[in-house]
């Protein structure tokens, strides 16, 4: 028994062990916090950047026409007057749509009116190319542009004056929905874009036009611009029906298929190498374990033949063929079936259960952590599966699985892709696994533990 | 009874569905799945009616090789597909592809553009019909011209004239490049066979010879000497890019560009002219780059195949897509059509394009690299390029690197 020697020195009052309780925590949560900035930072930018016309536009800017709330509210008002519909927009018969527009001009110049024009607008990429979309240029009217006040104000150090000129357009007398209202506003050169009632999607010519995507844009048509754009870009040249619904739900079809099939086949050879004797069991679980390091890269050509063979070749069975249970869910399966204690199994056999009853009556649902979590990795390695996808869906578009359909925007434009709709596809894909992976975080966590600590 | 009727009316119908010939297409995805979707729909599809034929596109993302490839090997390829003149020789060499000549007479064949149509002939077989093709020719924004007072890019250009003007207008505009300068044989190349070199001489060495050299020495001078840009280094991949964003006074880049302006700047007033001359040789360089329609050898239907590739080729089906200004068409013919002399910015640049095609675009060599992959026999000459641009070799160490890889890949 030695008694302890207290050292002089700091004293250990309550202060000191607050601070230092403080200064850990602060530790921990600054480095949680600097790790999230790290992983969250990409994404968050990406995201701003689909939100944009110019994604690649440098120096990069946080703050756009898009992310402005005054745009917002003026896009959902221009879009309910333009075709009553505050979302999406348009361009109907009886609109009539009043436009302001200010140009900062400097002292000693003399304020011109500005050109105003509903120009013709023809997709340069996608269906639009192809299929003539009804122009809001064959039945808009520009009214006259009047100047409606001066104002005095300094411009990045510039005496001068602010302008604001006025017009309305107008759709008189019956005739098709047009889906846009593209507009340019063409001034000269010295007098330099202000503000509008709607900031332009656009400044070309070196600040000589302000020219917008639709004039009546609605909300969605101009802060998620590019995310429309996905719906309507990427349609069946036959059917014209989107593609991006198709591919969504394809997607769907495939994982909850190949969830399933490994649920129900992972269960049954995870439980049979757990519980079962037979010759030469350890040599199996050795193959299945040892077939978890082969890539799928390595074996594709023999498993492209078997499909081949089979007729699944541009099938979405196909990808659930190749994919219905992999080596890694049933090594998972058996560790856990075999921290279930055998005195259960034993219980159930003195009551008369058959095998079959106890796996599927008793075995079964006590494994509900591992089976939740078996579904959440298998539903999400399904949900990214490019390579596969890539090699049995190739060349069918209507059966695409959405990585597969996200590559559709990458050669737009033959030698360049579009990126605000890769970037828009690219989040949009992302959702369903966000809110997954929100909703069943949990099992995460346990098939985790699961399968690395147990057994 | 009505019952009977309607189940006789099916059946009629199932049965005249069965004796169709499905013939299966096969190309690159994007863009063109949308063309070539509504091409079929709208005037190969019609026309082939009678013979009870239907063409069907399949469209592939991703690597659209590697995909044709598998399929040729596992026996699953289309009856016709896409091949591109960059890997064209090794795929026809390898036996999977049905030589045309015995489906068309000279006749039918001499209608396609003699360059085009030589690009696809091996050992006397015509392996593909030119679908389409590009040139490259020079795209300059006009008001970065007017605002730095610059006379524009023409056809009198020599390098020397060009790369001044590109100079005078960086530095009157500071914040544009005159031109966004990428480390591609893909444009670089069109430079280098003006001087008379070739990537192949008469031995079937690549030798980077003296006139190599010059053409090199040029083009990687222009970021050095204030006339361009690195494009990397503006966050952009192609000559396109910065064009677009108003960045770059001139690009060079074919007539794929024009769909890309016309979403990203429709408003810019732009002009296109050929590629500017050798000063030494006073001759133009150019690539063509093109796409056949081919025929798989494993085909089980290449009479109808035959008749479906004729309709796709046909004149109507080639005005369709330049109406279209969606491509540019590969029979001669048409080189009159009045589709290109219709004023417009477009118009003018496929108009151009086109030209760059003949004999004024003067060594007018196909995008194809012998019986290499391009892609391998390009990759030391874009190191090269790289590396002097970037200023971290001299000419000398980045041309003698190229020229021992080259000596190991070209054997």
């Amino acid at each position: 028994m030695a008694a302890q020697v207290m050292k002089p020195g700091r004293k250990l009052d309550e202060r000191y062990l607050a601070r230092q309780r403080w200064a850990r925590a602060a530790w921990v949560y600054g480095a949680m916090l600097a790790l999230a900035v790290f992983f969250i930072g990409p994404f968050y930018v990406a995201y701003l950047g689909s939100l944009k016309d110019n994604p690649l536009e440098w120096p990069f800017r946080y703050s756009f026409a898009q992310t402005q709330p005054k745009n917002w509210a003026a896009a959902w008002r221009l879009g309910q007057l333009g075709a009553s519909n505050p979302w999406t927009g348009g361009f109907a018969p009886g609109a009539n749509i009043p436009f302001q527009v200010s140009y900062f001009v400097e002292d000693g110049q003399e304020p011109q009116t500005p050109v105003v024009t509903v120009p013709t607008r023809r997709a340069g990429a996608g269906l639009g190319a192809i299929f003539d979309e009804v122009q809001a240029a064959q039945y808009a009217r520009v009214s006259e542009v009047q100047e409606v006040g001066r104002r005095s104000a300094v411009v990045g150090g510039q005496p001068g004056q602010i302008v604001t000129y006025s017009f309305t357009i107008a759709y008189e007398g019956q005739g098709p929905r047009a889906p846009r209202l593209p507009l340019d506003i063409e001034a000269p050169r010295g007098q330099v874009y202000y503000s509008a009632t709607l900031d332009p999607n656009r400044l070309e010519r070196r600040g000589r036009v302000a020219s917008w995507d639709s004039a009546a844009p609605g909300l969605l048509g101009y802060a998620f611009r590019n995310y429309v754009r996905v719906f309507n870009e990427a349609r069946d040249p036959n059917t014209g029906a989107s593609f991006f619904l198709r591919w969504t739900l394809n997607t769907f079809l495939v994982c909850v298929a190949v969830v399933l099939t490994t649920l129900l086949f992972a269960s049954l050879a995870g439980y049979a190498l757990a519980r079962m004797y037979f010759p030469g069991k350890n040599y199996l679980f050795a193959f299945v374990v040892f077939t978890m390091t082969v890539p799928a890269q390595a074996i594709f050509i023999s498993n492209y033949l078997v499909l081949r063979d089979l007729g699944l070749l541009s099938s979405l069975w196909g990808m659930v063929v190749w994919s219905a249970v992999g080596a890694g869910a049933v090594f998972i399966m058996k560790q856990f079936f075999e921290s279930i204690p055998r005195e259960i199994e034993e219980a159930a056999l003195i009551d008369g259960a058959s095998p079959i009853t106890t796996f599927f009556r008793i075995i079964i649902p006590m494994a509900t952590p591992a089976l939740g979590a078996l579904t959440i990795l298998t539903f999400q390695g399904m949900w990214n599966e490019f390579f596969k996808a890539a090699v049995v869906l190739s060349g069918q578009q209507g059966n695409y699985t959405l990585p597969l359909g996200l590559s559709f925007f990458r050669n737009a434009y033959g030698v360049a892709g579009d990126w605000g709709l890769m970037l828009a596809s690219a989040f949009l894909s992302m959702i369903p696994i966000i809110i997954l992976f929100v909703v069943f975080q949990r099992y995460f966590v346990e098939g985790v533990s699961t399968s690395a600590l147990k057994g | 009874m009505k019952r009977w009727w309607v189940a006789g009316l099916a059946l009629a119908a199932l049965s005249m569905a069965s004796a169709q010939t499905v013939v299966r297409l096969q190309g690159f995805g994007g863009n063109d799945t949308a063309i070539i979707s509504s091409l079929v729909r709208e005037v190969v599809n019609p026309a082939l009616q009678k013979d009870n034929i239907r063409a069907e596109y399949q469209g592939v993302e991703g690597d659209y090789r590697a995909a044709l490839l598998n399929a040729l090997s596992a026996g699953t390829a289309a009856d016709l597909f896409y091949v591109d003149i960059f890997w064209s020789e090794p795929l026809f060499a390898s036996g999977r592809v049905e030589p045309l000549n015995r489906y068309f007479t000279q006749q039918e064949l001499s209608v396609f553009n003699r360059n085009l149509l030589n690009a696809f002939t091996l050992r006397g077989n015509v392996y593909g019909l030119p679908k389409d093709f590009n040139t490259l020719a020079v795209q300059f924004n006009k008001d970065l011209f007017d605002e730095a007072k610059v006379p524009y890019p023409n056809q009198t250009d020599t390098w020397d004239t060009f790369k001044d003007k590109l100079k005078r207008v960086q530095a009157a505009l500071k914040d544009v490049a005159g031109l966004c300068v990428v480390a591609d044989h893909a444009r670089f190349g069109a430079f280098a066979y003006a001087t008379g070199w070739r990537p192949f001489n008469a031995q079937g060495r690549t030798v980077l010879d003296a006139n190599f050299r010059r053409a090199f020495e040029w083009y990687t001078s222009l970021v050095k000497d204030g006339a361009g840009k690195y494009a990397q280094d503006l966050g952009e991949g192609w000559t396109g890019g910065c064009f677009g964003a108003e960045r770059a006074a001139v690009a060079i880049e074919g007539a794929w560009i024009g769909g890309f302006l016309r979403d990203k700047a429709p408003n810019m007033r732009y002009g296109t002219t050929l590629i500017p001359l050798d000063p030494v040789t006073k001759q133009r360089g150019n690539f063509i780059f093109t796409v056949s329609w081919s025929m798989n050898a494993a085909s089980r239907n290449k009479e109808a195949a035959a008749k479906v590739l004729r309709a796709l080729t046909s004149p109507e089906a080639q005005n369709w897509i330049l109406s279209r200004g969606l491509a540019l068409p590969s029979r001669s013919a048409l080189a009159n059509s009045p589709i290109f002399q219709r004023p417009g910015k477009e118009n003018e640049l496929n108009r151009v394009v086109f030209q760059g095609s003949t004999s004024v675009g003067g060594a007018v060599l196909p995008f194809k690299f012998g019986s290499l992959d391009g892609g391998e026999w390009m990759r030391p000459i874009n190191e090269a390029l790289l590396a002097v641009i970037t200023g971290k070799k001299s000419v000398d160490q980045a041309l003698a690197d190229a020229q021992a890889e080259l000596n190991r890949l070209v054997r």
